[in-house]
């Protein structure tokens, strides 16, 4: 047990101390260098910070757009670090916000607070197989961390991509779905529930691909990214492939205001996503009950 | 620490001094039942003999709507809010709305600190009274007792001839400095206060309590009433979650982003767009509510975050009591746990009777 009296006096202590509290709600206010429509829903943007200032962020972080008169929502960052001088959102029609965001073209402004949370771990991703499971649009954050793999290839093993969408119409990044394709180190699954005729490649939900797919257990790196329902059979599937969950990495969506740990509506239980995750290691989040 | 008498009829010359001192804020009547902290323009209308006001303190520290910025939508430059710390005096507050301040000071001061709420706590003494406990407090069941003075520079405990002042702090004898009529007194034994409001579990057990209990029925039992309001959020001292929005000015040209409070119980609060809702039922936002309190922040702390003020129960137009819910997950788990053991008993009675 706690001694609540030493709490008690640490906690009057911080209060009194004034340990240099910080300017947490302001923007930076970035610029719209790039557009492009993917889809009839989801619309990709590069966006530059004042004098190309590097973001500086990890894959699987997220930043707080800011539109001024409309709010701000939490977007995942969907460029790899190694791209310097800007970075790029991918970002689906769904609110009130992205609703004003998908009206802004070349040169418009908007605000831009982080980058916030917890990306992958890229340390125990190195020299290890990558596993990537891409549901729908987590294929933005996953984005992220494979054109890092890209531009790192030499410090991973095998990189194999799972990408299921809803119909091949929602497939987004089809350019580089074709570089992935065609590249031999890369190994690249891709899968839709809805065919059209043109449709030639496989069919079924994004768990059908595994069967197919041989892995080195122990030195395999799942990263999972994808709506909620995903997940729970995702990580079935991964656990008949007998891949230990400590070898498994996936990033949770939650509602957000502040980003910086203190306005609430992220909490997973006691956990704080816009702190601790997004992305989260799964053995920490397993016994979290409103986690999966 | 010193104490001293201070008569009935002194306490508004005792405003008056410290309104030289600071601004003082203090509890006013609000309509036939209710008490309100408001700034004290007429000492004579403050009453330091109340049950609870409607509101806590913490309205002063996080205000219910702030303005964190003022933008043009034309130029997209923004200005920031200044925040003012001036001197501010607190007087008549009880000891589980100091708690609950000091708990905010945990809560905003750590990991990233924020500037707005630690600007708004500098500068600030606080003077505390002592209550008697009507059917709604239960502190003392959270540790927190009728005269806790952690956090205060002067406390008045209230008897029949008037109050004795305990001087808690260095800047709590400096607020009495040059304000004469004040007598010295003996030494004075406890007070005991009657609390006929209780948890039925020592608070020291409660994050243990609360390891058990995610899964039992009494979280479905207790909601069937809720409405879902989040009243108990509005009211309660601990209770900081904020949401955040703009505001536009008719002139479609300029606006402002404003942050006001927020509630767990309330159906969006854990909606994302797109149409999930991470907490949908009365019972899932009724839970992480009790949890927030009992277990979550308290595994850090070691101290429960409710501070048994009782606010949320008197507000409740559902007549749901967070006391009742304790209590009950507590007689369901000893029971369940019982019928396991009593299983178990019956079950090597058999086995070793094979």
């Amino acid at each position: 047990m706690v001694d609540t009296t030493l709490v008690r006096k640490a906690m009057s202590e911080l209060a009194y101390q004034d340990q240099n509290p910080m300017e947490l709600y302001y923007p930076e206010i970035a610029e719209i260098t790039k557009v492009n429509q993917f889809t009839e829903l989801e619309k990709w943007y590069e966006i530059t910070l004042p004098n190309g200032r590097d973001l500086g962020h990890q894959p699987g972080q997220f930043v707080q757009v800011s539109l001024f008169g409309v709010g701000e929502a939490p977007i995942s960052i969907t460029s790899s670090p190694t791209k310097k001088s800007a970075f790029e959102l991918c970002v689906r029609n769904v609110g009130m916000l992205t609703d004003k965001l998908h009206l802004l073209d070349v040169g418009s402004n908007l605000g831009i607070r982080g980058p916030f949370g917890k990306g992958f771990n890229i340390d125990a991703f190195r020299g290890k197989d990558v596993l990537i499971v891409g549901g729908g649009i987590g294929i933005v954050p996953l984005r992220s961390l494979i054109n890092y793999i890209i531009d790192n290839r030499q410090e991973f093993g095998r990189l194999i991509i799972c990408y299921g969408a809803k119909s091949p119409k929602e497939l987004l990044f089809a350019d580089e779905l074709k570089l992935w394709e065609s590249d031999p180190e890369i190994e690249y699954h891709v899968t839709v529930d809805n065919i059209i005729p043109e449709w030639k490649g496989h069919v079924g939900v994004i768990t059908t691909l595994f069967p197919n797919i041989e892995l080195d257990l122990e030195n395999t790196i799942a990263a999972v990214v994808g709506p909620p329902i995903m997940y729970k059979f995702v990580l079935m599937a991964l656990k008949t492939k007998q891949l230990p969950d400590e070898n498994i990495y996936l990033s949770l969506e939650r509602r957000m205001k502040c980003g910086v740990g203190k306005c609430g509506h992220c909490q997973i239980n006691q956990s704080y996503v816009c702190q601790e995750g997004p992305v989260y290691h799964y053995p920490d989040i397993k016994n979290l009950p409103e986690a999966i | 620490m010193k104490s001293i008498h201070l008569a009935p009829e002194n306490v508004s010359d005792l405003i008056r001094h410290l309104q030289t001192l600071g601004k003082v804020f203090a509890p006013h009547p609000k309509g036939d039942t209710s008490f309100s902290f408001e700034t004290v323009s007429d000492p004579d209308s403050v009453v330091l003999d109340y049950n609870r006001t409607l509101q806590s303190i913490k309205k002063y520290f996080l205000p219910p709507r702030e303005r964190l910025m003022s933008y043009s939508m034309e130029t997209n430059q923004y200005e920031k809010e200044e925040i003012s710390a001036e001197p501010r005096i607190f007087l008549g507050v009880h000891s589980y709305d100091m708690q609950a301040v000091l708990k905010l000071d945990f809560n905003f001061g750590q990991g990233n600190p924020e500037l707005n709420y630690l600007k708004r706590r500098e500068n600030c003494s606080f003077i505390g009274v002592s209550f008697t406990p009507d059917d709604y407090h239960f502190s003392q069941s959270v540790g927190i007792p009728v005269e806790d003075l952690k956090g205060f520079d002067l406390f008045f405990r209230k008897h029949e001839s008037g109050y004795t002042v305990f001087v808690v702090t260095k800047k709590g004898e400096e607020l009495l400095q040059d304000f004469s009529s004040l007598s010295d007194t003996g030494f004075e034994s406890d007070i005991s206060y009657e609390f006929s409001t209780q948890l039925s579990i020592n608070y020291n057990r409660l994050p243990e309590l609360f390891n058990h209990v995610w899964d039992s029925p009494v979280w479905e039992e207790v909601s069937r009433n809720c409405v879902g309001c989040g009243t108990c959020n509005l009211v309660c001292p601990t209770c900081y979650c904020f949401n955040v929005e703009d505001n536009v000015e008719l002139s479609l040209k300029t606006g402002t982003r404003d942050r006001h409070w927020d509630g767990c119980m309330l159906n969006s609060f854990a909606a994302v767009a797109g149409g999930e809702n991470f907490r949908e039922s009365y019972a899932e936002r009724q839970r992480h509510r009790i949890y927030r309190k009992f277990k979550y922040i308290s595994d850090v702390t070691g101290e429960p975050w409710c501070v048994g003020c009782g606010r949320c129960i008197a507000s409740c137009t559902a007549g749901i009591s967070i006391v009742e819910i304790v209590n009950k997950l507590k007689d369901e788990y000893e029971q369940t746990r019982l019928i396991k053991s009593t299983n178990k008993q019956e079950r090597a009675s058999v086995e070793s009777s094979m």
